[in-house]
Formats: structure tokens, sequence, C-alpha cells
């Protein structure tokens, strides 16, 4: 059993230290992993092929909106509406569809935007106004109908979850560019999404490339802000400092207590740099109105408040940054309209829409667009159809054709991808997998999906599992 | 006559002919999809398990094309394009009495209808090849790399190997040293020197209980080292392994391997039932050192063990709770009938589970396909999955059945008593016009109906024309009536009307709210509050609040599709949340659940589904809330239950006073038995006003009098409700009389009386052996062979799974604890000797196989399997011959040589320094600030949360957990204790049998920022204002030897005087608490605080 030879990880793609190769080249022998990746300052180092982008803000629109009054307009809807959808349109991926239900017209307007002439309806308005950056994808398709399993599978490319989520893989292939900052954050607004935290977790990943969430309100990041006085903190810290390192010195462990001792040097730093990021109170006034941060509305003041901490991450050097919506009804997931679609889809849209679109157009006029990518996608679309035709009428779960879009990093500015069938029920023109979307995502940050592996349970798991096609259709140059 | 028989001739004649004409029938891609949506789905359902590869009844296959055109023994069965000249058809019709298939049941009509559209189509079938038609290549190919990764030293029966002799006997006294020393003899490896005392106190301290060791512990214990080292030790170790807090230590490592949580997760995170239940058993059980054989038959099969574990002292039946171990992990919510999928996934966790913890093995990975590296199949997968979904999922009652037998004997005689003092009263009873008058006058608001026992009497004593023929009128009224309901409820089945207790065939019941809810036509119900002395009376059948609402009970039907008929109904009454949950193959977060609201029983019926998506069957159970296996369920789901009301202690009932089946829907009537007495047919029908009250008076007090003689009839009972809910029949129970005196008796027994505990298990009695589905490349749309039960190919011939006639689990459980078996005994010694030395002899403890590492002693590792078996299994006894080794006593002082050759520390030549686990990080804490509360078991306490999510039930707790153990907190699947997160917890849905360590700047913060440790440490200070320490050095001293077990070193005290000097606000710096606080939490900020050595 000596001098084994099992290779390091291949698939990580900064020089971090892993487990297998730490203890080979340690005394430990009880498995310390003195990771430093949260902090690694190798970032680039070796990217499998050039990289279009280096950051990824993900505004994930929990719940599932839907598709059929955003992006993919359907008029036969309107012109069908409350016709039974019939046998025909029965689907295994839809929640709900029996022949009984009845077609659902959008309540919203459709009108093509920009020089690009994309479909976007009036329930997006700025978001309309920068359609030219949208690279939009109409022919998604999910697993399974339901809030859990989709979450993880966008989140972690598997809809049982257990794996890394899509942002621990991203800072685990490429680390942070700041040493001071972890290097995928969620900015989160109070609420723990359907499959829990482990969406943002790090599953056999080291813990280091969890995400570190931050909030909209109150202290931003748990335990960020000193408990003590700085005089104190700082005596503590000297005091410590020469504990430690005594005790590291009687230890078998030495390269585990010392990292140990590190961390509290990162630690004490963070204290200061993770609150600077957080606070947007500096920023101009133009920038505020931008994005909403002035509204009336708490909630999409607490959104906005995070979509420009967003901006103000990625150009830190934050790697992976992502955007949860703020709940505010007692819904089970924010965009979940059963019931109340053209209320409650409306809320949701006043909420996050001015702030994403700020985002891409700030991001483009500080001509960080580029180097960004801005992911805007729900975990399901919903149904063209409804149980019944009355103002509170809903959409239910879908999975079998729904729309994202991604803007900047290289993404073609202004195309739409993929098609539905003339109802929105299905893809039926290039049908495309979430492995797709996070395959061709990697793939614009520098890395090859197949090749950004960790060995565990005896396989080298990849976030795409053993799927995933990058879809150059998307890339402006490939 | 000579017609038919030419045609019949010709018919059979043409049978090759006709079925070279299907041959040529045009196959379309709309009818494949037919076949596959909706034909193939219902021959696997119902057909191939006797016509297909395991069993071809009658000579016939229905598995494939070729099977079904060569026929059955009798002949063609399907003509295509005909139907109605189909044997096929004509069976499942039940058109001839002589061939009715399936023979148990009649498919449904719209079922009947598709096998009709099918062969109407042509019987378009894609399946060209029978499954196992002859030895596949494939098949072949497997059996030869079955044969080739059997050879594998996981799989190979235990060695009996010797301890090598070695040179240095000194050292090497107890065997597993003489395999130590002699494997790092050979290596050239010298070990480590022996730890000083104060070292190995702390370290014995955190690797048997957790806890940093108490000072006066560490007095005594320095104080016998100085006269008798080896004693002194020996005694420590007895000491550790008799402390409570062992169980609790070995509790959470074992928490860890099955994946324990306190929640299902996923959307709602709802509460597991019984978790806590299961983490106490698991404490007692370590504590107890009940032998790791009956360990893991309890957790496989408690509820299937002849004589279970009963604990008098606790009243509980341990055994039952160990299977509470298959419902751990995260349980999706809905049913495979509405989404293909759920169930699937969950087996996949299952299988997961079961295969890593016992037999570190990853079953799991051959869902979709033979193992790619080891000697598992596909089809070993299914089986497993079938051992695992034939018992019931659901709730078991784990207290002892005789824990109430005292209380229920003496309810028992109390009501009886209680009733003949009511006897006594009601006796008197004489219903005069008078009393009657008023309450008739109050009837006109509402129309009465027949049914009603108002009904006769209102329109007899205002009867317009003559009496008697006002009566006859309404007598044949009431006959008619009587007649057509009575022919009406012959379309229905009766399986019981409850006449007797007895529960029908193949239904199955729990608790002693059921075993003891029996009761005939008109026991009183003594009321629980106010001034009557009984609620009302019940009528005969069951119901579980008969003596206490606190008593669970459930009755749990047989598969609907088993019961005869397309309905089945049962007369229903239930409240505080006794209910009903329908449940879909296991389902395991099933969300049909209903809950009663009604006093009087009322029909509900429950229609047989089709089945789909691979579900088998779909059960229903009728429970109160305490043994619904998914109450709470989620939020908003329980009308008018607090999200934070976790279900713990609550009242509930439920009634079933009748149960019928049938095929067409509807409910029976009630046959207006209460009018028989009135409508006497020999008695002449009365003439005069004074005729008619006398016979309204004897029609009344006679159901009356019945009732106080016992000798009551069907149709007393509505009486006897009608007058008591006229307050005709006295039922005070406040005049302090001898009646009073009895319902205040009853009140305190039953006040008395524990709510019962019960906890997610097995329920194994009367269920039938299910298969589950083979899914083609583990595509669940790809519905395959039905797969029984049975343990992997491995063990083949090893066990008797295969042949049990449930599912199998007790043999899978004796299988596993055979002494020869090569994983279990290894897996299981191999945990242990991880946890105790940090690491391994396998370092993958949950992967025995290619994937994983091989061992670093394989004789060793045997040698210790076969010792544990000898030695009965005991855990404690096989503990302490591994911390009494002088491998353990090693200190962490490795030489250079050592360090060159084996930096992993395989070889064991040290013993290494180790970062606590989160909890005892915590627990350390909590113990030195004087915080912890030593108090073993109970309910989760919440952790603190910056944010409460109430439709989540993510609730906080207080910052401190009111000092209780880590292990004692919320395990949410959905957001595990932040503190404990930080510090590398497991991921929770995953079986982890070596937790990683990371080091993480955010665990810098959390000690340094968290209110939890500076909480702790003004505790910590709060007690040194009181320590009768003089001076600062003395003081330091002493939060040394509390926090790290060792007196400081001069450096030290003057490092930490100098700080306290620097945190001093005031000249006299012993009373300076906030100094003292400062130094507390620098101590708990110290590396060493959060290590062992």
């Amino acid at each position: 059993m000596l001098n084994r030879t099992d290779s390091q990880c291949p698939g990580r793609v900064a020089n971090a230290i892993t487990r297998r190769g730490f203890l080979q080249s340690s005394s430990a022998g009880f498995g310390w992993l003195a990771l430093q990746g949260l902090f690694s300052t190798q970032a680039q180092a070796a990217h499998h092929f050039p990289a279009k982008a280096k950051n990824i803000i993900f505004c994930f629109m929990d719940g599932g909106p839907s598709h059929v009054d955003t992006f993919d307009y359907k008029p036969m809807l309107k012109k069908h509406e409350g016709k039974p959808i019939g046998t025909q349109a029965y689907s295994k991926r839809s929640q709900a569809s029996d022949p009984g239900r009845l077609w659902l017209g959008s309540p919203w307007k459709f009108e093509k935007r920009g020089q690009s002439g994309l479909w976007v309806s009036d329930l997006f308005p700025n978001i309309a106004r920068v359609a030219d950056h949208l690279c939009v994808v109409k022919s998604m398709v999910g697993e399974l109908p339901l809030h859990g399993q989709s979450n993880l599978l966008m989140h972690t490319g598997r809809s049982i979850g257990l794996a890394p989520s899509f942002g621990a893989w991203v800072t685990y292939g490429l680390g942070t560019e700041n040493q001071n900052l972890p290097g995928y954050v969620v900015l989160n607004n109070d609420w723990v999404p359907n499959g829990g935290l482990e969406n943002f977790g790090s599953s056999f990943l080291p813990a280091s490339y969890q995400a570190t969430m931050m909030r909209a309100k109150g202290t931003p990041v748990d335990n960020i802000a000193p408990h003590d006085a700085p005089a104190i903190q700082r005596r503590k810290l000297a005091l410590l400092a020469g504990q430690d390192t005594s005790f590291a010195g009687q230890s078998s462990d030495k390269h585990g207590i010392e990292s140990a001792i590190k961390n509290y040097e990162t630690a004490f730093r963070m204290q200061t740099t993770v609150p600077e990021v957080a606070d947007i109170r500096n920023e101009p006034t133009y920038i505020h109105k931008l994005y909403g941060t002035d509204s009336a509305d708490e909630h999409q003041r607490y959104y906005a408040t995070q979509a420009l901490r967003a901006r103000r991450l990625v150009e830190a050097g934050v790697r992976f940054v992502e955007i949860t919506c703020p709940s505010f009804d007692n819904n089970n997931s924010p965009w979940d309209q059963h019931s109340h679609l053209k209320q409650n889809h409306e809320k949701n849209a006043r909420v996050t829409e001015q702030s994403v679109a700020a985002l891409i157009t700030d991001l483009h006029q500080r001509g960080l667009l580029d180097e960004t990518i801005v992911l805007w996608a729900g975990e399901m679309g919903r149904t063209p159809h409804t149980g019944a035709i009355n103002a509170t009428s809903g959409r239910d779960h879908h999975v079998n054709g729904f729309t994202l879009f991604m803007a900047g990093g290289g993404f073609k500015p202004g195309i739409s991808y993929g098609e539905t069938d003339e109802f929105g029920n299905g893809a039926v023109v290039n049908p495309v997998s979430v492995h797709d979307i996070h395959a061709t995502i990697l793939h614009q940050m520098g890395i090859d999906h197949e090749r950004l592996t960790f060995r565990h349970g005896g396989r080298d798991q990849r976030l795409t599992d053993v799927e995933g096609v990058v879809l150059k259709e998307l890339l402006s140059d490939v | 006559m000579l017609s038919r028989i030419i045609v019949l001739g010709i018919l059979i004649a043409w049978t090759n002919g006709l079925l070279m004409a299907a041959d040529t029938v045009v196959s379309t891609p709309e009818k494949e999809a037919f076949f596959e949506s909706k034909i193939r789905p219902l021959l696997v359902e119902n057909c191939i398990k006797c016509h297909g590869e395991k069993s071809a009844k009658g000579g016939l296959r229905l598995d494939s094309k070729p099977g079904w055109l060569k026929g059955g023994d009798a002949g063609e069965v399907i003509v295509p394009g005909q139907p109605d000249e189909s044997a096929l058809i004509k069976a499942v019709r039940y058109a001839d009495k002589e061939l009715q298939m399936p023979p148990k049941k009649k498919l449904a009509d719209h079922e009947i209808a598709l096998l009709v559209e099918w062969v109407k189509q042509g019987a378009i079938d894609p399946r060209t090849q029978a499954p196992g038609s002859g030895p596949t290549k494939s098949a072949d190919a497997w059996a030869e790399t079955f044969r080739k990764r059997l050879d594998w030293w996981s799989l190979k029966p235990l060695q009996n190997p010797q301890p090598p002799q070695v040179a240095d006997r000194e050292w090497s006294q107890k065997p597993v040293d003489r395999f130590i020393r002699a494997s790092l003899d050979a290596s050239g490896i010298k070990p480590a020197p022996v730890a000083g005392p104060e070292v190995l106190l702390r370290r014995l301290s955190f690797v048997l209980t957790g806890l940093p060791p108490a000072p006066a512990q560490r007095k005594a214990f320095l104080e016998h080292w100085q006269t008798n080292p080896g004693r002194a030790y020996e005694n420590l170790v007895d000491q550790m392994l008799a402390s409570p807090h062992f169980g609790e230590r070995f509790a959470r490592h074992w928490m860890d391997s099955v994946r324990y949580t306190d929640t299902y997760g996923y959307e709602w995170d709802n509460p597991a039932k019984g978790s806590h239940e299961y983490r106490d058993y698991l404490i007692r059980a370590f504590n107890s050192d009940i032998g790791f054989d009956q360990f893991l038959k309890e957790q496989l099969a408690g509820d299937l063990l002849e004589k279970p574990r009963i604990n008098t002292a606790t009243g509980t039946n341990e055994s039952l709770i160990g299977t509470m171990f298959y419902h751990l992990g995260e349980h999706r919510h809905g049913s495979s009938l509405d989404f293909n999928g759920i169930h699937q996934e969950m087996v996949n966790n299952k299988v997961d589970a079961f295969s890593k913890v016992f037999l570190a093995t990853t079953v799991a990975c051959a869902r979709c396909h033979d193992h790619k590296l080891e000697a598992v199949s596909q089809r070993d997968y299914y089986a497993l999955g079938a051992v695992f979904m034939t018992p019931r999922w659901t709730s078991r009652s784990i207290d002892t059945p005789d824990k109430n037998a005292l209380a229920i004997a003496a309810l028992k005689d109390l009501r009886s008593r209680i009733r003949l003092e009511l006897a006594g009263r009601w006796s008197q009873f004489k219903p005069t016009t008078e009393l009657l008058k008023p309450i008739l006058a109050q009837k006109n608001a509402t129309a009465l109906t027949i049914d009603q026992i108002a009904y006769p009497i209102e329109r007899l004593t205002k009867a317009e024309g003559g009496m008697e023929a006002s009566w006859n009128a309404l007598a044949n009224e009431w006959k008619n009536a009587r007649q057509a309901r009575i022919e009406a409820n012959k379309a229905f089945k009766v399986l019981t009307d409850f006449q007797t207790p007895e529960i029908p065939q193949g239904w199955v019941t729990e608790g002693e709210g059921m075993a003891h809810g029996w009761v005939p036509d008109g026991t009183p119900l003594v009321a629980l509050e106010g001034n009557s002395a009984i609620a009302r009376l019940l009528p005969r059948g069951y119901h579980t609040q008969a003596l206490s609402s606190k008593l669970p009970g459930a009755l749990r039907m047989p598969p609907l599709e088993t019961v005869p008929g397309q309905f089945s109904s049962l007369k229903l009454a239930g409240g505080e949340y006794g209910g009903y949950l329908t449940s879909d193959s296991n389902a395991f977060q099933g969300e049909s659940v209903v809950f009663l609201k009604e006093t009087q029983p009322q029909w509900r019926m429950f229609a047989d589904k089709p089945m789909k998506n691979g579900v088998t069957r779909v059960t229903v159970e009728f429970s109160t809330a305490s043994l619904n296996p998914n109450f709470p369920p989620r939020t908003g789901l329980a009308g008018g239950l607090p999200n934070n009301d976790l279900g713990y202690d609550k009242r509930s009932w439920l009634s079933i006073t009748g149960i019928v089946t049938h095929d067409t829907a509807g409910a029976p009537q009630e046959t207006l038995d209460s009018f028989s007495t009135l409508y006497d047919p020999i008695a002449p029908a009365p003439k005069t006003a004074d005729e008619l009250n006398l016979r309204l008076s004897k029609w009344l007090s006679g159901a009356v009098s019945r009732w106080c003689d016992n000798t009551i009839k069907t149709g007393d009972l509505q009486i006897l409700d009608w007058l008591m809910s006229n307050k005709l029949l006295p039922n005070q129970s406040d005049s302090g009389d001898a009646l009073a005196k009895l319902v205040a008796d009853y009140r305190r027994i039953e006040q008395g009386i524990a709510f019962p505990r019960t906890s997610n298990g097995m329920d194994e009695r009367q269920t039938v052996r299910a298969g589950l589905h083979f899914n083609s490349r583990g595509n669940v749309d790809s519905l395959g062979e039905l797969v029984q039960p049975d343990f992997l190919q491995i063990f083949a011939g090893q066990n008797d799974v295969a042949k049990s006639p449930g599912s199998g689990r007790l043999e899978l459980a004796q299988s596993l604890i055979e002494p020869g078996h090569p994983l279990t005994s290894r897996v299981y010694v191999n945990r242990i000797w991880g946890w105790i030395f940090g690491s391994g002899l396998v370092n993958t403890p949950d992967n025995f196989g290619r994937l994983g590492d091989k061992p670093a002693h394989p004789l060793l590792l045997d040698w210790l399997a076969r010792d544990f078996v000898d030695h009965g299994w005991s855990t404690k006894r096989f503990i302490r011959e591994l911390v009494m080794t002088q491998a353990f006593r090693q200190s962490g002082q490795a030489g250079p040589i050592a360090l060159d050759l084996d930096p992993s520390n395989r070889l064991f030549h040290h013993f290494p320094t180790r970062r606590m686990e989160a909890e005892s990080i915590r627990d350390s804490m909590l113990a030195v600030s004087g915080r912890l509360d030593p108090a073993l078991y109970g309910r989760p306490i919440n952790p603190p949360r910056a944010v409460e999510d109430g439709s989540k039930r993510l609730f906080s707790g207080p910052v401190d957990g009111n000092g209780r153990r880590s292990l004692y907190m919320t395990m949410s699947i959905m957001a595990p204790p932040a503190f404990l997160s930080t510090f590398d917890l497991p991921d929770l849905k995953l079986p982890n049998g070596r937790r990683n360590v990371t080091s993480v700047p955010t665990q810098a913060l959390v000690m340094l920022n968290d209110p939890l440790t500076n909480q702790l440490a003004q505790h910590w200070a709060k007690r040194l204002m009181n320590d009768r320490q003089t001076t600062p050095e003395g003081r330091i001293s002493s939060m040394f030897i509390e926090a790290v077990g060792r007196e400081p070193e001069a450096d030290e005290v003057q490092r930490w005087t100098d700080a306290a000097r620097s945190f001093a606000t005031s000249p006299d710096i012993m009373s300076d608490q906030s100094a003292w606080a400062q130094l507390a939490h620098s101590m708990f900020n110290t590396q060493e605080f959060i290590h062992f050595r």
C-alpha cells in the first residue's frame, strides 16, 4: 500500500491540491483537506482552451416563469383559447395534460423588439429594450415536472441532486481572482429553494467550493461583522497566532494547522472586503435608478440591491454569482403561478426584470458584458393550457419545452434558437437539455465539460453527468 | 349446428393464413405507440407473471409476438383484427365461466376496451423476441464477466490468520499489535513512542464519548497513573465505555453511515416521523451493546422478529424502531401514477444506502446496466429493490403492547360501571306526549325525511284524516322504502358489518386504539370533559377513541386491486387529524391524504386505479395522526394545523363501522331498522291519539330498556341518539353522585395515559411479494419484466430471500449474520477501526469493491472480523480491544523514515492529530463553558437560523440549543445546522463512512464572530468568576485544563496573562468578567481546542 500511484484528479483545471495528492505529500494520515480553492490565485492558470468569459451571473427565476407569456410567442393559444387541448397534446412531462384542459392565450401582448426583432412580451418592458443582447433558447427540455427535481437538475445537473452545484464546479475549475472573496456567491433573498441548500452545495467536492450566501437584508454574510472591536480582535489574533504556531509544532499535522492559521488571516481581511463589495451606497444615483434600488416595492428593492451587488462581485473577481428571487406570498416558489397567472407573474416581473435589464446594460456599458455571462432561467416553463379560464387562471408545471436566455460572454446577441410547436407545448426544433446549456457555458469559460472531473464513488464525475453537447450555434466566435 | 362446426374448422384451417395476414397489417408509429403506452403495460401488469418467461401457464406466453402467435395448449389466442374471435378477449371479458383471465379479478372496462382496440387494429406488437428465449449472447457474456468478478478480495471467505510472531513482545502483547508491528518491522518502520497520560486521556475521551475529559476525571486518572499506568489506563477505558455519552458518540457515527435526518427534505422538508426515536434507539443500542447481529437484524427486519427486543424500562419495542433505517434519506413528493419516476428514484436511494452501509458495495450503480466493475447485475438491483418495496412503508406503534394495560383495564371497567349507573337512571325513562311536544315543535324548521326518528312522530301526531289510515300509509311507505333499500344494497358485498371484532382477511390493524377499539352497538363513549357523563353512544365497529383518543390506531387494507370489485367502501368517522392516506407503490410522501371531520360514520368509496408507470399496487390506510406515516403532511395540507406543529402529542381518532365492496359506484343505504319496532306487523294500527301515544312511547322506551338490559337491537341506537340529542335521557356528571365519581375516575386515569410513540417503519403483515419492474437502461418509461425479490447473485445459494413468502428481509438479515459472511463483519469492523483510529484499514468504508481502497492489512482485517464474530458481535468489547492496543496508545511523533515510506500512515505507525468533528467542536464549547445539558435522548431541537421559513418548517432555535449536544439538533435536509455544516457535516442525503476535514476561512469567521462562540465564552467567563482562583496565572491554568486537558507551559502562562491584562478594563482583573470572556473566546479559537492528538 505504500507509494500508491493514484493520479491526481485529472479534471482540476487550476492547480489546487487534491485530497489524494495532498496525502501523498503530507504526513497527515487522516485526510486533512488543506484546500485553498476558495482563494486560489491560480485562476485561469490552465484553461482547456481560451476562455471567452470569466464570470457568470445566474438570474434564477425560481418556480418556472411561463415561456408562452414571455419570449415564446404563440398566437395559436389566443386563437384556440378555451378549446380543449384534446388527446394529441398529452405530455407526460407536463404536470397535467388531460384532454379536457383548455388552451390559454397569453394575457400579454407580444412585440418584435430592437434590431434583432426578438419576440418579447409586454410582461418584460425593460428586458425588451435589451433584446439585442439576448441569446434566447426556446427549446429547453427538462426531466420531471416538479420543482425539487428540476431545481436540482438546473443547479447540479442531476434531478436527484447528490452532486456539486454548477457554481461549485466552476470555482473548482477556475478558482477565484480575489483572495479575499469567495469564488461562488449566492445573492439570496431569504429563500431556500425547493431541493434545499443542496442547490448551492459542493456535495462531494470539498466544502470550500460551496456557495457563500449573501443576504439582501441585514448583515449580508453570516458572521462577517466582527464581534469584537478592532483592537480587541487584533489582540486576540496575535494571541492565537502565537498559541497555534506552537501547537502546529507539536502536531503530526503541521499543514492542516498552518492552513487553519492562514484562514484566520483571510477571515480577518474578509471582514472588510465582503461588506465593502456588498455596500452599494456609494454607487451613483443613475445606477440606483437603473437597477431600481430606489423602488417603493421592498421586494424589488432587495432584488435590485442583489443585482447591483452581482455586478460589483464580478468586478471584484468572483467567478459565479447567482441571484435568487424574493418570495412575496406564501407560494411554494416565486414564479409558481398555478393560479393568478396575470397578477403574480406581473408582480414577479416587476420585482426582477428591471434589474436584470439594468445588469445587462450596466455590464455592457462597463465593457464587462463580453467577459460575463448573464444566464436567465427558471427550472421549467408552464403549461400553455389550464384547467379553467377565468380571472384567476394559472398555468402548471411544464418541462417539455421552455425558454431561457444568455447574454454576453460570447453568446450570439439577438438570436433565438430552437422552437416549440405552434402551441408551445413541446420542443420540436433543436431540443436542448440542461446539460447542453451547462456544457456550452463551461465552454465559454474555457472549460471542456468532459474534462472537468472529480473522482468520486470510483467514477470521474462531471457536471454534465454523461451528457451535454456544446451548442456552437449559440456562440459568436467558435 | 353443422354450419358452426364447419366455420370453426375453416377458422382453424385458416389460422396460418390469418396470421400471415396479421403480419402484413401495416404497423404505423401511432399503432406502435399505442402498444407501447397502453398495451405493453397492461400485459406486463396483468398477464406476464403467469404467461411469461418464469411461467407459461396453459403453454401460453404473452411476452412476445412469437409467444402469442404460437398460442397456448388450447390453440390460438389472438386473431388479429377480430377481437370477438380471440380467446384472449373472451377470457378478459369473463364471457366464459371456464376461462376468465386474469383469474383473480376482472380487468376494468376501459382496460378491456384497450385490448379489444388493439386486436382490432391488428394486434401490432413490436416485441419480436421473447425475453430469455434461449441464452442470448449477452447473457453468456455476463455469466463469464460475473465469474471473473467474483475473484475479488472482499468476496472471498474470511481467512483464518494467526497473529504473527514479532521480536518486540513487550510492545505486541495484543494480537492486533502483532499484526501492526509485523508489517511495520517488515517495512523497516518504528512505531511512535507511547503518548503521555494527558494526551491519552483527551484522545480516549473524544474517541469514545466525543466530549472533553472533566478536570476531576483528569485528576483521578493522573493520580492513578502515578502508581500504575497500565491499570489507570484500563480503568479509564472502562469508565469511558460505561459512560452514557459513549452511546451518543457511536450513534452519531452510525447516523453518518445511514444518512440520518429529521426531515425528508425536498420541497417542504416534512418531518421524518420517528427519526429521533431511531436516534435514541441507536444510543441505547450502543450503550447496552446489543450485538451487531441483533442490531443488523432489527434495522433490516425488526418488524419480523419472532421475539422483538422489549425494553421494559422505557416501555418500548426496540426492534420495531430499527426499521426506521429504511425511511431515512430524501423523500420525493407525489406518486409515480402522476409522474413516472418518483418511486424509482426512491428505490434507488434505498438500495444505495443498504448496500453501502452493510455490504460496502455499490449496487445502485446497476440501476441502468449491469455493474461496470463489480459482480452485480442489473437484475440484482431490481431484485433487491423488490425486497424493500414489498412491505408497507408505514408507521408503527413502538410502545410495548401492554404499556397501558392497567389503565385500559381500569377504563373498561369504569366504562361498564358508568353504563350500569346510566342504565339505572335510564330505565325510569317514560316518553310522554308532554315530553315530546316541545321537541316536535322545533323540528318544523326543516322538512323531516323518512330516515329520521321524528318523522313518524310528527306525521302521526299531526295526522289529518283517520289515524288508522295514516298509520297504515306510513307503515307501507316505510315497508316499501325499506324493501327497496334492501334490494339496492344487494349490489354491495359486505366484508364486515362488525357484528364481531373480526377483521376481513388480508386487512391489518395497528395500535392500542384498534386493539381495544371494537365495541358492540350502544357502548357509551365517556365524555372526557364538560358536565356530561358520556359524549354519545357508539355504533358497533372500531373506534380508536373508544377508551381514549390518545390511543393510536390504524387499519390497513390490502392493495385496492386485490380486493374483489371495482370499488371498496368503508363507513368512517374521525377527527383531530384521523383520516386516510392513499399510497401508490409505497409512494413516499403521498399527498392524497384526507382528514375526517365527522362524528357520524359516513360511507367513503375507494375506486380501483389503473396501474401504470410500474406502479404495482395502490393501498389505503386509515389511521390516527400518530400512525399516519406522512403526518404532518406538507404545510397547508392539514387544514388548521400550524406549521410549527410537528404532530407530537396529539389526540386523534378514527371510527370504522362497515366495509363493503362493489362493482358500481354508490353507497349502501340505511335500512330503516329503527322503525321495525314501531310498525309491528302483528299489533293493529292505533285508532286514537291515546293509542298512538302509547305506541310511540312503547317504541321509544323499548329501545331504552333494551339498552339497559343489554339486549339492544339493530336500529335502537338511532332512537337512543335522538333521545340523547334532545336531552331526554339523563346524562349529567356534575351532581357529585356515584356516576359523577366514576366519570371523574375515568377522566383521571385517561389523563394519565401517555401520548403514543410511533415511528416510521415496515409492516409486512398480510402483504404479498411485490415485484419491481425492470427498467431497460434504467429508463422508467421502458417497462420490463417484473423482477421478484431476491438477494444478489453473488450470494446465490447462501440465502433464502427468494424462498421467503414475504419480502425476504428477515432471510436477508439472517444470511448477512452467518458467521462466514465475507462482507458483513469485515465492513463493520472496518468502520469501527476508522472511528477509533481516524482512518479505516480499508480507507473507503462504504466501498469494498474495485472502486474502493484495498485493505492496508488484509490479514488483520480478517482476524478482526473473525474475532468480532467469535465474541458475539459485541461492539463494546471490540472497541475495548482496539483502544487497549499499543497501536492506539502511540503518540503522534512519527519518525522521518516512517513519514518517508508511509506518508499517509496506512500502516499506523503513529496516532495522527485529528480535527474534531463539527459536533465535538460545538459540544466541547458547551461542556467547557458549563452550558452542556448532559441529558440523553429527546425530540430534535432547531438550530439557530438567520431567517425562518414556516412554509418549509425551517424554524429557528436558541443560539446555544439549550445546551443540548449537537446530535440532538434538527438535521434538516433542506438547511442543516449552519455551524455544523461549516465544519464538514456530511451531505445528509448520502451514506457516509468517513468525514471530510476541510479548512476554510468561514470556519475562522464562525469561531470569531458567531453568536454561539461568543455567548458560550460569556457563559464560561461568568462561571470563572466563582472559581476561587486568586491569580490570573491560576485561572489560566485551570482554563487550559478544562479546554485542552493539560497544564499550560510557562511561556503560555505568560502569553495568556499578558493577553488577560490587555483585555482588562478595570484594575481588578480577576473580577473583570469581560476580559475573561475574551480569554475564553480566544481559547475556543485555538487550534488545540478543536483538535486532539
